[in-house]
């Protein structure tokens, strides 16, 4: 028995023949997490003289700001005994360590170590590419030799005066491949969005999807229909009928960009008539189970307008409070339901399957 | 994670009819099989040089109720004229070959809840219905059995069939008796039940055509198209994608398949014609398409823009698609 349970040799064709092919594979929370990639670290704010312990890509970071003003990354643990250096103190550009104080530069390099009177050349701890960009700090986790700064997605609408920008943020007990999936499956806005962003007219409209570079965009347009609340009220166009163009894009594994483009046919007299709004959605996977998660609206008239603001803070972390919620009970089941699930997919999945196949080409580019 | 495929070993086969065999797959590790209600399936992968084929299994089970759990799948396997898929199996499967099989998928799920169950099985689609008789009659539902085909000596499990089913099995010879008058079958059950049916897409077609005549609403037919992708009169055929490249499609493969074969990017689920996740633009054809999938409306299968490629082909010789 045991000779026939080998596998056979060339003359059974069989074998080459059963095996299921890659093109199959689509990340899930089990998969690699791709780390040559940048992601948001923080916002620029949130770093300055006091260290603040992040983990990203499952790695245990603190961002600190030199007294020049420049971020820095480092490992969160010293490299004698483990302490995390954001208990530490800072001390000039130098992070101290709470246990035996040991100093490190914002470099990595230890540059005093009490105990010993000088530093050891061979003590540093790992020091992270991260950049300000706008409104956020970029961070790269991957190797540190492709940390091309030109690779940092653009975000510049985020910090131009001309836009008025909102913006708010989670931490989300999800994956960052379930947060894609669910930026680019629009067929959920009318159930776990009804009195948001799902109007019925739009769930019917027609919607192509494509690669493009490594991207995947969908795009809907909706002609002579009614406003979503979410446009119409703070443009204040309720009243009128509209074309709404939209797209949707899975940019990275970092980042999400949408717009909206809603047109008056006849405006009222004064009115723009044109509006455009760019949602940004930057997330960074702390764990393979859980992410960090900055979300911008951004609007390209009455900048600075606080009513239009409050409406549209108000709504919007409505509509992502409810995605959350689904998205962390989602991930509930998957990480303890004991009986496995292959999930069904259905033809309008295919854009965030398509999403999902680039994520795990990347992460198996990477492992390989 | 568990892999949604194992390596598995024929165990054992059995010829039921002159073209039906039966055949006993176990874990190629000796370890226990993933447990399958009534109605699931198996995915096969097999094939050699030059053809590949995907094909579904629904898993038999025990051959009598009340039988212990077995420790292997019992699946039965029609020889189709000029279907390669089936020839190969029969041609080649034999104790110890060595197989890739998935586990388990209930895509035609038996319901708990129903006061009285009508299963109908039109040839091998038998396999999934008996499956479920049994499982009916386990939990000592409220069943009865319409076996169709052609003669009993080309009809699998007839006698087991019977000695579980008793007077709740009909078993119905079109070769001696004609088509059945299904809007009468329909008619003659209780208010309260609803129907499965597996077997060739005309019987089902038939059964939900007799089901909306007679007034009953559609969720009370559950059924399972076997095959859909594989008739006898397919003939092979070559796609042409947009890069210039030409993938012959063999006559016992599928678009599908062939294209993953080729290694083109494709996207899919059930491969049988009902997700619509495989649907591929249509840019040039020099025959008809031939849709057979159940997503698409008739009036959007005429527009011919676009089709399924896991079930559906064409009646030409070239096949342009947006890939």
């Amino acid at each position: 028995m045991a000779t026939t349970l080998d596998r056979p040799s060339s003359d059974n064709a069989i074998f080459a023949a059963m095996e299921p092919h890659d093109s199959g594979n689509f990340a899930n929370n089990n998969t690699p997490l791709i780390r040559n990639c940048w992601y948001a670290a923080a916002r620029t704010h949130e770093i300055d003289r006091t260290p603040l312990a992040r983990k990203f890509l499952g790695v245990d970071v603190v961002l600190y700001r030199t007294e020049g003003g420049e971020p820095v990354a480092m490992r969160n643990r010293c490299p004698h005994r483990s302490f995390p250096l954001a208990r530490g103190t800072l001390v000039g550009d130098r992070l101290v360590c709470g246990y035996h104080g040991m100093e490190f530069g914002a470099d990595g390099a230890c540059a005093h170590l009490p105990a010993m009177g000088h530093a050891p050349a061979t003590a540093s701890v790992r020091t992270f590419p991260i950049v300000d960009r706008g409104p956020l700090a970029w961070i790269w986790m991957g190797a540190p030799d492709l940390a091309n700064e030109a690779l940092i997605p653009d975000t510049h609408w985020l910090s131009d005066p001309a836009w008025g920008t909102v913006s708010g943020d989670f931490h989300i007990l999800c994956d960052y491949v379930s947060m894609h999936e669910n930026l680019i499956d629009q067929t959920h806005f009318p159930f776990l969005h009804p009195d948001t962003v799902g109007t019925p007219e739009y769930a019917r409209s027609k919607l192509t999807a494509s690669t493009e570079n490594g991207q995947v965009v969908i795009r809907r347009e909706l002609r002579d229909a009614p406003p979503p609340g979410v446009y119409g009220k703070p443009a204040n166009i309720m009243h009128k009928k509209v074309d709404r163009t939209s797209e949707a894009r899975f940019v990275s594994p970092a980042l999400h960009t949408a717009y909206a483009r809603v047109a008056v046919g006849d405006p009222d007299p004064g009115e723009p008539g044109l509006y455009r709004y760019n949602i940004t959605h930057v997330f960074t996977p702390e764990t393979n189970n859980s992410i960090h998660y900055w979300w911008f609206n951004s609007r390209d008239y009455r900048p600075g307008d606080a009513a239009i603001d409050r409406f549209m803070l108000e709504a919007h972390t409505q509509a992502y409070s409810e995605d959350v919620e689904a998205l962390q009970w989602i991930n509930e089941v998957v990480r303890t339901d004991g009986e496995e699930q292959f999930d069904l997919s259905f033809a309008p999945d295919k854009p965030g399957l398509m999403a999902r196949r680039i994520m795990h080409r990347l992460a198996m580019a990477e492992a390989g | 994670m568990q892999d949604k495929y194992l390596d598995a070993v024929i165990l054992a086969r059995r010829t039921l009819t002159k073209r039906i065999t039966e055949f006993l797959i176990a874990a190629a590790d000796g370890q226990p099989l993933p447990m399958a209600e009534a109605g699931s399936h198996i995915e096969l992968r097999f094939g050699g040089a030059g053809d590949r084929f995907l094909r579904h299994y629904s898993l038999i089970g025990p051959l009598a109720a009340g039988a212990p759990r077995e420790a292997f799948w019992r699946v039965a396997v029609r020889r189709e004229d000029r279907a390669r898929g089936s020839a190969f199996i029969h041609r080649t499967f034999q104790p110890g070959t060595r197989l890739r099989v998935s586990r388990p998928i209930n895509a035609f799920r038996l319901s708990r809840r129903q006061p009285h169950t009508l299963l109908v099985a039109g040839g091998i689609g038998i396999t999934p219905i008996f499956a479920m008789a049994r499982s009916l009659l386990t939990r000592q539902e409220a069943f009865s059995v319409l076996y169709v085909g052609v003669e009993q000596a080309q009809m699998a499990y007839v006698g087991e069939l019977a000695a579980m089913c008793g007077p709740g099995l009909a078993v119905f010879e079109t070769g001696r008796q004609g088509m059945p008058d299904l809007k009468a079958v329909l008619s003659a059950q209780p208010a309260d039940a609803t129907a499965y049916v597996c077997g060739p897409s005309g019987m089902i077609d038939g059964l939900i055509g007799a089901g909306a005549a007679i007034g009953w609403a559609p969720e009370r037919i559950r059924f399972e198209v076997f095959n859909a992708a594989h008739r006898p009169e397919d003939q092979a055929f070559e796609v042409r994608l947009k890069d210039g490249r030409a993938i012959p499609i063999g006559a016992g493969t599928t678009i599908l398949d062939a294209l993953e074969g080729a290694g083109v990017e494709t996207y899919a689920d059930c491969r049988r014609g009902e997700c619509g996740l495989c649907t591929t633009a249509v840019l040039g054809c020099d025959g008809a398409l031939d849709h057979r999938d159940r997503v698409y409306s008739a009036q959007d299968h005429a527009r011919n823009r676009q089709m399924t490629i896991c079930c559906s082909r064409i009646t030409g010789r070239l096949l342009e698609l947006d890939l």
